[in-house]
C-alpha cells in the first residue's frame, strides 16, 4: 500500500475524522465532512476548489478489472464547485465542475462526468459513458434530462460550516502553501 | 404491520367468496358478517388537496374539474412543484430606499424542473399570480357543448310532452261540448298549441366542420437527423396536458394538481357504515371504524412443520382476541359452498331457518338484531363458493378455546394472568392475556407433487359480542356464533411418507 500523503492546501477545511488514503491533493474553500472516505488507490486525486463533500462519502479511485496490469498511473482530477451529498459512492474517472452527486446516488468506475450534471437521489448510474453537459438524472429508473444551466452555488451553506465545524471537530492543518 | 408489507399467509373467507387477509377486510355488526372491498358501496366523502390540506365543496371541486387552484405539478415528472424565491428583483430605481421586490419561480425537487425552463416569467405574488394557458380551441369546444346541451334539452322537454299528451286523464270541462279551446283556435286560424316565447329558442347550430384534404408534407429532417431524447418529451408528459399535447420539452406547462377524495364505505346488504373517515385532511382517523381487525380474531401462523405427503405434521398458530369481551373459539372443518349454515347442521346448535324469503345474509342473524336492521337491502347477495383448492387435511379438535379480553392496562399490572382457564394441554400450547398458542396436525394428501404448495383450511367459530344498543329490557349484549373460512398456505411439500 503506498504511503499517505494528503496535500491541503491553505482555506480548506478537512475534518480529523475523515478517512483519506494515498496520494490526495485538496483545494482552497474545500470542505470535507467527517466520515467522508476518499480512496486514491489506483493514482493521486485532486480535489479543485470550494468542493463540498459531506458524511459517508466514498470517493474511491480504482480501476476497472480489465484495467488493472497497466504501467501509468492515472490521476482523478475533479473539479471546482462540486457537491457530493450524504452518502453517494462515486468511483468515476473524471469528474468536472460545478456536478451535485445527491444523496446515496451511485457513480460507477465507467462514467465520465462533466460539468454541471445533477446525479439525483439514490441514481445508479453505471454504463459506460460520457454525461453531457447540465445533464440531470433523476428517478428511480435514472431518466435524463438536460438541464438549461448549471446547478446553483452551496455558497451560503459553505460559509456557515465554515464557522461552525470547527466549533465541533478537530481539524487538520494545512500544510502546503499555495 | 406484516400484514400490509409481507406476504398474505393467512386468508379469510368473505361472504362473497373471496380470499382476502385480515387487513382487507370490514366486519359490519348489523348483519354480523365480513365485507370485503367488493361486498360493500364506495362512496365520495370529501374532496382536497393533498399539498395544501384544504378541503374542497363537491360543487366548487366540479367547476374547477377536480383540480386544486392554488396547487401545481411538474409536467416532467408529476411531482410537486414549489415555490421558491428567485434572485431578487433590482430595486426601484427611483426609490433608492425600497426594499428589493421578491420574484417567484416554480421549481420541481425531484427533477429540478423550474418554470424558467420554459420561459415563464417570474411572478411578484406568492400564490395565485401564475397565468393560466388558453385553449386555442376553447371557443369551438364551448359552441360544441352548447349545441348537446341545447339538444338534451329539447329531447327532456319532448319527452315530457309526449307524456302529458298521452296522459290525458284531465279533459277540459268542454271537451264533451266539442268546444275545446284548441278546437277555438283551430277555427280562428291561430296555431293550435301556445307556445312559451322562451322555451322557443332553437339550439344555435355551430358551424360544421369541414373536412380538408391536404396535409403538410412529411419533413425530411425527420428520417435524416438524430433525435435528440432530451428534448422530445414522453408519452407520460405529453398526455398530461390533452389540449396542447406538446412534442418538445420547451413547451411544458405546469399542469394543477388533481384532488384526492376521502371514501365511506357502505355494505350493500344493510345500508349501514362501515368505515367513515373524519373531514379533516390532515386527520388519519375515522369516525366510524368496523375493521375486521379489530373484531374477529387473528391467526397468525408461529411455526410448521416441514411438510410430508400422508404424514401429519404440527401446526401453531396463534389467535388474537381484539374485543373487549371473552370469545370463544371452535374450529371446525371447512365447507367450500357458499351457505355457511351447513356447518350448523353438522354441529347442531341451530335449526336451519328457511331461506327461500329471507335474504341469506340474515340468516345466521339473532333475531334481537332483526328489528335493527330496519332498511331491507336492495340487492341481495347470494353467498358465493370458494375457489381456492385444499390440499391438506386439518385434524378437528374437539376441545374449545376460551380467550379472554383483550386488557391495555394488561402491561402495566403485575398481578399476572388470572384467568384460570382450564385447557386441553394438547391443543394450547402457550397464553398470554389475550392471545394463545394452538396446535393443530395437518396432513397434506396423498399424490401431490415435490413443491407444490400446501393450502390448509378450516372453519373458524368464535362467539361475537354485538355491542348495539339493543331494546331497554335487554341490559345484556347479545352474543352469538360466526363463522369464519380460514385459509392457511403453509409453504412447499417437502417429501413423501
Amino acid at each position: 500500500m503506498s504511503r499517505n500523503s494528503i496535500k491541503i492546501l491553505q482555506g480548506a477545511l478537512v475534518c480529523e475524522e475523515s478517512k483519506l488514503r494515498g496520494d490526495i491533493t485538496i483545494g482552497t474553500g474545500t470542505i470535507i465532512h467527517p466520515s467522508a472516505t476518499i480512496l486514491a488507490e489506483a493514482g493521486p486525486i485532486i480535489i479543485g476548489d470550494c468542493c463540498l463533500i459531506e458524511e459517508q462519502v466514498k470517493i474511491i479511485h480504482r480501476l476497472p478489472f480489465d484495467q488493472q496490469d497497466k504501467e501509468n498511473t492515472p490521476v482523478l482530477i475533479i473539479g471546482s464547485h462540486n457537491v457530493f451529498e450524504v452518502d453517494c459512492h462515486v468511483e468515476a474517472p473524471k469528474i468536472g465542475n460545478y456536478n451535485v452527486f445527491e444523496s446515496k446516488s451511485f457513480v460507477g468506475n465507467k462514467v465520465t462526468v462533466t460539468n454541471g450534471c445533477i446525479i439525483g437521489a439514490g441514481c445508479k448510474v453505471t454504463q459506460e459513458q460520457i454525461l453531457k453537459e447540465n445533464v440531470i438524472i433523476y428517478g428511480h429508473d435514472c431518466h435524463m434530462r438536460e438541464g438549461l444551466d448549471r446547478p446553483g452555488l452551496q455558497t451560503l451553506q459553505m460559509e456557515t460550516l465554515s464557522k461552525m465545524l470547527p466549533n465541533y471537530h478537530h481539524i487538520r492543518k494545512p500544510n502546503k502553501k499555495n | 404491520m406484516a400484514h400490509v408489507v409481507g406476504p398474505e399467509v393467512v386468508k379469510y373467507a368473505c361472504t362473497c367468496g373471496l380470499l382476502k387477509s385480515i387487513s382487507s377486510l370490514y366486519f359490519c355488526r348489523y348483519c354480523c358478517q365480513l365485507r370485503c372491498g367488493f361486498c360493500v358501496c364506495h362512496e365520495v366523502d370529501s374532496h382536497f388537496c393533498g399539498k395544501c390540506c384544504e378541503n374542497l365543496p363537491s360543487s366548487e371541486a366540479r367547476l374547477k374539474k377536480n383540480r386544486c387552484g392554488n396547487c401545481y405539478i411538474c409536467p416532467s415528472c408529476q411531482q410537486e412543484l414549489s415555490t421558491r424565491i428567485g434572485s431578487k428583483g433590482p430595486s426601484n430605481p427611483e426609490d433608492p430606499k425600497s426594499t428589493p421586490k421578491k420574484m417567484y419561480y416554480l421549481s420541481c425537487l425531484y427533477c429540478r424542473w423550474s418554470s424558467r425552463d420554459v420561459g415563464i416569467p417570474d411572478q411578484s405574488a406568492a400564490t395565485g399570480g401564475w397565468p393560466d394557458r388558453e385553449n386555442v380551441n376553447a371557443n369551438r369546444l364551448q359552441e360544441i357543448i352548447e349545441m348537446y346541451k341545447a339538444m338534451v334539452l329539447a329531447e327532456k322537454q319532448q319527452k315530457e310532452k309526449d307524456k302529458k299528451k298521452q296522459r290525458g286523464k284531465y279533459l277540459s270541462y268542454t271537451d264533451r261540448t266539442g268546444v275545446t279551446a284548441a278546437a277555438l283556435r283551430k277555427r280562428i286560424g291561430l296555431p293550435v298549441d301556445i307556445q312559451h316565447s322562451l322555451l322557443k329558442a332553437k339550439p344555435k347550430e355551430p358551424e360544421p366542420a369541414i373536412a380538408k384534404e391536404d396535409v403538410e408534407d412529411l419533413p425530411e429532417e425527420l428520417l435524416t437527423k438524430p433525435v435528440n431524447l432530451t428534448e422530445v418529451t414522453t408519452i407520460e408528459q405529453r398526455l398530461l396536458q390533452i389540449d396542447l399535447q406538446p412534442t418538445t420539452v420547451e413547451k411544458l406547462f405546469p399542469v394543477h394538481k388533481q384532488l384526492s377524495i376521502k371514501r365511506s364505505l357502505r355494505c350493500r346488504s344493510c345500508e349501514h357504515n362501515v368505515s367513515k373517515p373524519e373531514y379533516n385532511p390532515n386527520s388519519v382517523k375515522f369516525k366510524i371504524q368496523l375493521f375486521a381487525y379489530y373484531h374477529v380474531p387473528e391467526i397468525r401462523i408461529v411455526t410448521v412443520e416441514p411438510l410430508r405427503a400422508g404424514r401429519p405434521s404440527e401446526l401453531i398458530i396463534k389467535f388474537t382476541n381484539p374485543t373487549q369481551h371473552q370469545t370463544t373459539i371452535t374450529i371446525l372443518s371447512l365447507v367450500l359452498s357458499g351457505d355457511e349454515s351447513e356447518v350448523k347442521e353438522e354441529t347442531g346448535d341451530q335449526p336451519s331457518l328457511p331461506q327461500e324469503k329471507q335474504p341469506p345474509s340474515l340468516s345466521s342473524q339473532p333475531s334481537s338484531l332483526l328489528s335493527l336492521s330496519s332498511r331491507q337491502p336492495s340487492i341481495t347477495i347470494k353467498p358465493r363458493p370458494v375457489s381456492q383448492e385444499v390440499n391438506a387435511d386439518v385434524a378437528i379438535p374437539s376441545s374449545k378455546v376460551i380467550l379472554p379480553p383483550r386488557d391495555d392496562a394488561a402491561e402495566y399490572d403485575d398481578s399476572g394472568d388470572t384467568h384460570n382457564i382450564q385447557d386441553d394441554p394438547k391443543l394450547v400450547v402457550w397464553r398470554k392475556s389475550n392471545k394463545a398458542f394452538v396446535k393443530l396436525l395437518v396432513t397434506p394428501k396423498q399424490g401431490l407433487a415435490l413443491n407444490s404448495e400446501i393450502v390448509a383450511g378450516f372453519t373458524m367459530q368464535h362467539i361475537y359480542t354485538n355491542t348495539i344498543a339493543t331494546t331497554v329490557e335487554n341490559r345484556e349484549p347479545d352474543k352469538h356464533d360466526h363463522n369464519i373460512r380460514v385459509f392457511l398456505t403453509l409453504g412447499n411439500l417437502v417429501g413423501f411418507d
